[in-house]
């Protein structure tokens, strides 16, 4: 089975697609060098100072939950609903100190709460025409990794 | 600044909210219009100046072949939930410089049923965001709202009471959509959408139209017995540091709002104090947007506002009633029409002829507040 990435663009580039040494790619953002500001995904220009030039940052890969709520009916297109019908899952925002990314929480309804600790991974986003895998990145409970 | 440079609300006019097949948001709008311009007891080729918005149902201009064809200056305004607001401030700014003495604002629309469909390229992002299921206005009110509650220690029945007393308004307005009161309960109990947020919690797009007829000076004392004075109207879009919908990142904080910014500009040019504001128009999309907004726009303190709710302050009867009309709540949200509704609701309190639940001991300064994507927000302050 073929897995591709949902947005190359968001992720550090390793030139592994297959990405099958067992850790996820890691989140690519983008920092000022005049104000430090960091922001995901890159942009060219600072949203804050309009001054300093934008190089590629990897983001850090652990982080706490700092909100979050379920998406309980099926969002429109171009968002997949999966064949087996619509299963509501997590969003939230993840402070990883320097910025806070919005994203997928693999995180079960009993868990889910801010403070979390959680950790970057990928999950299914939905399937191709082709039958090529999409994922995305996400966050999941950092304690799942220790088991 | 002399009265000759003021500008006032001196006719309004608005069709019912809510959801009628029978007509188009055109029909709506045209309607309006007649009824604002009969309240002003003007005629259309009167207006030496109009502006209008809508978000999906036409092009406002196009009103002309209805109205018509006298060859006045016509403004299309498309500015997502600030429409109404910016369509005001055309007209009030062509008014002062002197380009007309009356003008007419209007807006109006008709939506799909179901959540509002966005487009990321619309946004400035990629269409992964929308792919992966993160790109719903929803979702953002949730988020924004989780956190509220959590760092100011607030209760989720605090947004069921929100939602309580729009309904109850509503269920007293011959305009609104939803008039059936409910119970805190029945809302916390209702579908689960994003929590901490449920159904009832949400409006919905809907449609509506609404039109304000405004005039220069004396000439607004020539034609009103009680004019409202537009005594400032302040647009703002976001800055740094301020958590907006379609946000795929966040600064660390501290979080600003373009709703801070408007309504502190807003109370300077009029120079009341939001302690003076005895009837208010709060966004409401959701309930936690009109809790977030009553001490973003410095209506009250960060974290009162549970306390305030209780308390009954916020009621028709209150020290600051909110939303009397039932706000978005019960009324949905038409984007185009929902800032105009908001002026219509203002005014006719502040001319003691509110059209449901009336603020009693005359009230004499009112105040509205829209906020939207992606990070705007308009706030005005109107006097008699």
């Amino acid at each position: 089975m073929t897995t591709r990435l949902i947005e190359e663009s968001l992720f550090e580039n390793r030139g592994n697609p297959e990405f099958d040494d067992g850790d996820p790619p890691r989140l690519t953002g983008a920092r000022c060098s005049g104000c430090g500001t960091v922001v995901f995904p890159r942009q060219d220009s600072c949203p804050r100072c309009s001054g300093g030039a934008m190089s590629a940052r990897t983001l850090p890969v652990s982080g706490r939950v700092w909100s979050w709520t379920r998406q309980a009916f099926p969002p429109k297109p171009p968002y997949r609903t999966p064949a087996d019908g619509h299963r509501p899952y997590h969003v939230g925002y993840v402070d990883l100190g320097e910025v806070l990314v919005e994203a997928l929480l693999a995180v079960s309804r009993a868990e889910v709460r801010i403070g979390l600790p959680v950790r970057l991974t990928t999950v299914p986003a939905y399937r191709d025409e082709d039958g090529t895998e999409v994922v995305t990145f996400a966050f999941r409970p950092e304690r799942d990794g220790e088991r | 600044m002399s009265r000759r440079d003021d500008v006032y609300v001196v006719g309004c006019g608005m069709r019912p909210f809510g959801r009628d097949e029978s007509v188009t948001g055109m029909d709506m709008a045209e309607r309006a219009v007649r009824e604002a311009l009969a309240d002003a007891g003007v005629a259309w080729d009167d207006i030496g100046y109009a502006a209008g918005g809508s978000d999906v149902s036409g092009k406002p201009d196009t009103l002309v072949g209805r109205l018509g064809l006298t060859g006045v200056p016509f403004v299309n305004v498309q500015n997502g939930c600030a429409t109404g607001a910016s369509a005001v401030l055309a007209v009030a700014n062509a008014l002062r410089a002197g380009e007309a003495s009356l003008g007419l604002a209007v807006g109006f629309d008709k939506h799909e049923r179901g959540a509002f469909h966005v487009s990321a390229a619309r946004y400035g992002l990629g269409d992964w965001y929308a792919e992966s299921g993160m790109m719903l206005t929803t979702q953002f009110f949730a988020l924004k709202t989780q956190r509220y509650l959590y760092e100011y220690g607030i209760s989720e029945r605090a947004l069921a009471m929100v939602a309580a007393r729009a309904f109850r308004n509503g269920s007293h307005h011959p305009l609104a959509w939803r008039r059936k009161p409910l119970t805190e309960q029945e809302i916390l109990d209702s579908a689960e959408v994003s929590p901490p947020l449920t159904q009832y919690m949400f409006c919905s797009p809907g449609q509506g139209a609404a039109a304000l007829v405004l005039a220069l000076g004396d000439r607004a004392f020539d034609l009103c017995e009680r004019p409202v004075k537009l005594a400032s109207l302040a647009f703002r879009t976001r800055r740094f540091g301020s958590f907006e919908v379609f946000s795929p990142w966040l600064p660390p904080g501290p979080h600003h709002s373009p709703s801070i910014d408007a309504a502190e500009a807003a109370f300077r040019t009029a120079g009341v104090r939001p302690a003076d504001v005895r009837v208010a128009q709060l966004q409401d999309t959701d309930s936690g947007s009109e809790l977030i907004h009553l001490a973003e726009t410095g209506l009250c303190g960060h974290g009162e506002q549970e306390e305030l709710l209780a308390a009954g302050v916020t009621h028709a009867t209150g020290r600051i009633p909110v939303n009397t009309d039932g706000g978005c709540l019960a009324g949905g949200e038409p984007v185009g029409a929902s800032g105009l509704r908001q002026f219509h609701e203002v005014v006719r309190q502040l001319q003691g002829r509110a059209p449901g639940l009336q603020v009693p001991g005359g009230p004499r300064v009112g105040f509205t507040h829209v906020y939207g994507a992606p990070g705007i927000s308009a706030c005005s302050v109107l006097t008699v």
